[in-house]
């Protein structure tokens, strides 16, 4: 189970910077053509969590020491692996909303 | 109004399509189709934006049919200071 929800956390996170991706070529796009602040600020809140969830693929997934420690039960309990795959579900959901929005 | 027409207008994908339909529909109200040929944009695609910006209240139609002219609404109008300058960049 452990490692279900450790698995979890780490596909979403690929997911959360795939889907990031996208938004920022919308918003920069619009930003280069527009050069309005609204869709600048739209760029660099998908540019900060571009930051966040390509730090976390690269800790989760490829890093030897802390992609070892957040698959091992005994080091991360339960209750933290819960945590860390609802965060992740939790923005996947925002983020796949407002890409629904954002690519109308 | 003023977040909505930024929000729609440079938020968005087709949100520089929507500034250019704006600024024809101010010249002149016209139907899908016209706006279309004079865009040089897919009348689907033409369509889609019509919908958002009426779904917004930026544009109204004048009627439900094929041919219906669409048009600035009053609130559009209102605000249209923030459009003239998203529009101003767009093109």
């Amino acid at each position: 189970m452990a490692s279900a929800l450790v698995d979890a956390v780490r596909l979403l996170t690929v997911l959360n910077l795939f889907v990031l991706l996208g938004l920022a070529a919308v918003w920069g796009r619009n930003w280069w053509e527009l050069r309005s602040k609204h869709a600048f600020g739209l760029l660099l809140f998908a540019v900060l969590l571009i930051g966040e969830n390509a730090l976390g693929a690269y800790l989760f997934l490829l890093d030897p020491t802390v992609s070892a420690w957040i698959g091992d039960p005994k080091l991360v309990p339960p209750p933290a692996q819960y945590a860390m795959a609802a965060f992740r579900a939790l923005e996947f959901v925002g983020l796949a909303f407002l890409s629904w929005v954002t690519y109308d | 109004m003023e977040g909505v027409l930024w929000y729609v207008l440079t938020g968005t994908r087709g949100g520089s399509n929507r500034a250019r339909i704006l600024r024809a529909l101010d010249e002149r109200p016209r139907n899908a189709n016209k706006l279309a040929e004079a865009l040089d944009l897919d009348y689907k695609t033409v369509r889609h934006h019509l919908d958002v910006l009426k779904e917004n209240d930026i544009v109204r139609d004048t009627g439900d049919d094929y041919g219906a002219v669409y048009l600035p609404t009053d609130r559009a109008r209102q605000n249209w200071e923030t459009i003239e300058e998203i529009i101003r960049n767009a093109l």
